[in-house]
């Protein structure tokens, strides 16, 4: 299985992730999600939010859940990208790709590491007022 | 010295926090030295008589050494890296 991740404070860019998928012979599907930043957190107006990673362990334990990802179903490659620092609302905080043989596995195994990320993964979000 | 007495090396561990709890220790990182044998648990006793407002966040707290998780019954060593921080929230 192959896997690629990045966490960054550069802004999320969809088309050249697109552009660099890989689809080998034998692989039929490609799964990807991209989460923006919603203008209210909480009923509240919001101008951005910052998010703020523990780089080591967060990435120690994105590739734990890709690992379990890859033993739980049969998946060709996982790309993940986490914005951390200031991100407007509208812009992508997190664009995560699976791919494998049939749909089954490449949404199941997207929604698993979306799901779990929330719970185990140290990254924190800190809304930002608007004005600010 | 007396014959009776004896001299125990603590074990100095590096705690960090991150997020909120940063705000509430009001520190990013600190030193703390703890008996030997001493786990996470007595560790958490000794920071939330430090530093009181992080004990009232006692039912939310995830703890790591290094940079996995680990329960309060972890034996710290010598030159730990603790990190102590709130629910994650990514995404």
């Amino acid at each position: 299985m192959r896997t690629e991740l990045t966490i960054s404070d550069d802004k999320i860019d969809e088309h050249a992730l697109l552009q660099k998928r890989v689809m080998p012979a034998g692989v039929g599907a490609a799964v990807y999600f991209l989460g923006a930043v919603r203008g209210t957190e909480e009923g509240r107006a919001i101008s951005a939010i910052e998010y703020e990673a523990f780089h080591q362990m967060a990435s120690r334990q994105f590739h734990l859940l890709f690992d379990e990802a890859g033993k739980r179903w049969p998946v060709e490659s996982i790309r993940l990208v986490h914005r951390v620092g200031r991100v407007e609302v509208g812009e992508a905080s997190i664009w995560v790709e699976v791919v494998a043989a049939h749909r089954e596995e490449a949404f199941a195994a997207c929604q698993f590491i979306i799901g779990e990320m929330k719970r185990v993964v140290p990254i924190w979000k800190r809304p930002v007022n608007p004005g600010l | 010295m007396a014959a009776n007495s004896f001299i125990v090396a603590l074990v100095r561990v590096r705690v960090h926090f991150y997020s909120y709890f940063k705000d509430l220790a009001g520190a990013a990182e600190v030193s703390e030295c703890v008996a030997p044998g001493s786990t996470l648990e007595e560790l958490l006793r000794i920071l939330f008589a430090r530093f009181p407002k992080l004990a009232a966040m006692r039912k939310s707290i995830l703890i790591a050494v290094g940079v996995d998780y680990q329960g309060a019954d972890y034996v710290l060593q010598e030159g730990d890296e603790v990190s102590l921080f709130p629910p994650v929230q990514g995404g």
